[in-house]
C-alpha cells in the first residue's frame, strides 16, 4: 500500500498551528527569564546562604530533577487546587515549566560561580565589598560567561520539553497536533509540518542566543 | 438472432451458477462451525468494560460473556482469537476469526468492510458533571469548560452539539480527564455512560451524574462478507437474546448501566 501525503488538510488549518507555536514561544520565553532569576537566587543561597536555606534550596533541586516533569505538572494542575490553589492550564504550564528550568538551571549556575577563581573573590574582600555585592558585581558576570552555552542548551530542552504541557490540556503546539491529528487522522503531515515548526524555533531560539552571547560577552571585550 | 439468445442463455447459466457457488461457499460458514464443532471469535482485552483480562488473566467483559453464550446456544465450542482494536476488523477478512464481537460500532464505512448483525449492545456518550453544575441540554455549555479525552467518540460527536461560547478542552488519557473534573479544573466532561458512572460510584463525595446523553453509538456483531448463514444465525440469536433479557442482564452486569432500548438492523 502506497501512502498519499495531503498535505492540504494540515495548511487548511495552520493558523490554528500557529497560535499554539506562538503560546510555545512564549511559555518558553517566560519561563527562561522567570527561571533564570529563580536559578541565580537559588545558586547564591544554596552556596552562601544560611544553613536552613542551603538544605531547602537543595532539596528543591534534587527532587525537581529527580523527578519526571509529566508528574511535576500533574501535581501542580491536579492536586493543588485540593490544597486550594488553582491555575488554569497554562498558568500551571508555566509554573511547572519556570519550576522545573529553575531547578536545572540553578546546578548550571553555581557550577559557572564555583569556576571563577578564588583569587577574584578576594580581591572584593579586600575591596571591602559585602558577600552580595561580590556575587552581584565580581562573581555572577563572568560565571555566566562560563555557563552560558550549557544553559542555552538547557532553553532548548526546556522548549522541546514543553510539549509534555499538552497532557494538562495546555493548548500549546503539541496539543494542537494532537487534536488535529486525531480529527484529520492524518498523523504524518501533521507531525511533519510540526516537527519542522519545532526545528525552526529551536533554531531561531540558537541563533538568537549566539548573537545575545556575542553583544554581551564578546563585543567591545576582546583583549 | 440465435446467436445472440444463445449468447443470452450462456450468460444467464453462467450467471446462475455462480450464484450457486456463492451460495454454497456462503452456506459452509456456519455448517463447518457446527462440523468443526467450534467457533472462533474475536476478543479484544484492553477496552474494559466490554473485554478485559480478570485477576487470574482470563478474559471477561459483556463482550467476552455474549461470545461465550452465543457459542453456548450454537452448542460449539468456544476460541477466543485475541485481537487489538485495529485488528477486529483484519482478523475477519483474514479468516483467523468467524466472528469479531469487540464492541464494534456501526458505521457505513465499517459496513463496506464487514456485515454487521443487528446491534446487541451500545455506547452512550454523556456529559458528566457534579450535582450542583447547571447543565440540563446542550445549550447550557456555554461559557463552561469541558473536558474530554482526544481521539474517543465523545471527541467527534460533542463539540458538534456544544453552542458557541464553550470552552472545550483535551487530555490525552482518560485518567487526566477525570483528574481534571474531580479537582475542579473541568465544569463537566464528556464521556461514556458508564465510565461516568464509574467515576460517579468511586468518587461519592463529589456528586457526579450524567447530566444528559449526546449520543448513542450500537455495536453489533460482524461477520466476513459473503457469510449469509452464519449472520441470519447470528440475527436470530441476537432477536431471541434481546426478548429475553440475557443480552441486557449481561450489559449490565459489566458496565453498571442499563442497556438502551436496541434498534434492529
Amino acid at each position: 500500500m502506497t501512502y498519499v501525503f495531503q498535505f492540504g488538510i494540515v495548511f487548511d488549518r495552520f493558523p490554528e498551528l500557529l497560535e499554539g507555536a506562538l503560546l510555545t514561544i512564549r511559555l518558553a520565553a517566560m519561563a527562561l527569564v522567570l527561571g533564570l532569576i529563580v536559578a541565580v537566587t537559588c545558586a547564591y543561597l544554596r552556596m552562601s546562604g544560611p544553613k536552613p536555606l542551603r538544605v531547602l534550596v537543595g532539596a528543591y533541586v534534587e527532587g525537581i530533577r529527580n523527578t519526571p516533569f509529566l508528574v511535576q505538572l500533574y501535581i501542580i494542575f491536579f492536586s493543588l487546587p485540593g490544597m486550594g490553589i488553582r491555575m488554569d492550564a497554562n498558568q500551571a504550564a508555566l509554573v511547572g515549566m519556570v519550576i522545573n528550568f529553575g531547578a536545572y538551571a540553578t546546578e548550571i549556575v553555581r557550577a559557572g560561580v564555583q569556576s571563577v577563581p578564588a583569587g577574584q573573590i578576594e580581591v572584593g574582600l579586600a575591596l571591602g565589598l559585602k558577600r552580595l555585592q561580590i556575587y552581584r558585581f565580581i562573581v555572577l558576570f563572568p560565571a555566566i560567561k562560563a555557563v552560558f552555552p550549557a544553559l542555552a542548551s538547557q532553553f532548548i530542552l526546556l522548549l522541546l520539553g514543553s510539549s509534555v504541557v499538552s497532557a494538562i490540556s495546555a493548548n500549546e503546539l503539541t496539543a494542537i497536533a494532537n487534536t488535529l491529528q486525531s480529527t484529520t487522522f492524518r498523523a504524518f503531515e501533521v507531525y511533519i509540518v510540526v516537527t519542522l515548526m519545532y526545528l525552526a524555533i529551536a533554531v531561531a531560539f540558537r541563533g538568537l542566543f549566539a548573537a545575545l552571547y556575542w553583544c554581551v560577552f564578546v563585543r567591545g571585550r576582546e583583549r | 438472432m440465435t446467436t445472440k439468445l444463445r449468447f443470452l442463455v450462456a450468460a444467464g447459466a453462467a450467471l446462475f451458477a455462480l450464484a450457486i457457488g456463492v451460495q454454497t461457499a456462503g452456506a459452509q460458514a456456519l455448517d463447518r462451525i457446527l462440523k468443526d464443532k467450534k467457533i472462533r471469535i474475536t476478543a479484544e482485552v484492553t477496552s474494559p468494560p466490554f473485554g478485559i483480562l480478570d485477576k487470574d488473566n482470563k478474559p471477561t467483559g459483556s463482550e467476552i460473556e455474549t461470545a461465550r453464550q452465543l457459542a453456548k446456544d450454537l452448542g460449539v465450542e468456544l476460541e477466543l482469537v485475541q485481537v487489538t482494536g485495529p485488528q477486529r476488523i483484519p482478523a475477519l477478512q483474514s479468516d483467523r476469526a468467524d466472528l469479531a464481537i469487540s464492541s464494534l460500532s456501526i458505521t457505513t464505512e465499517r459496513a463496506k468492510s464487514v456485515w454487521f448483525s443487528s446491534p446487541h449492545g451500545a455506547l452512550s456518550i454523556v456529559i458528566g458533571a457534579g450535582k450542583n453544575v447547571n447543565i440540563k441540554s446542550a445549550a447550557d455549555l456555554a461559557g463552561k469548560k469541558i473536558g474530554m479525552t482526544r481521539a474517543t467518540l465523545e471527541e467527534q460527536v460533542v463539540p458538534k452539539v456544544a453552542p458557541p461560547g464553550t470552552n472545550i478542552v483535551f487530555f490525552d488519557e482518560h485518567s487526566a480527564t477525570q483528574q481534571a473534573l474531580l479537582s475542579g479544573q473541568v465544569d463537566a466532561i464528556g464521556g461514556a455512560a458508564f465510565l461516568i458512572n464509574e467515576l460517579a460510584k468511586r468518587n461519592p463525595d463529589k456528586g457526579i451524574e450524567s447530566k444528559f446523553t449526546v449520543m448513542t453509538a450500537f455495536y453489533g456483531i460482524a461477520v466476513k462478507p459473503g457469510n449469509y448463514d452464519l449472520l441470519q444465525w447470528v440475527n436470530t440469536w441476537v432477536f431471541v437474546n434481546k426478548q429475553n433479557g440475557v443480552l441486557a442482564k449481561i450489559y449490565k452486569e459489566h458496565t453498571g448501566v442499563d442497556l438502551v432500548d436496541l434498534p434492529a438492523l
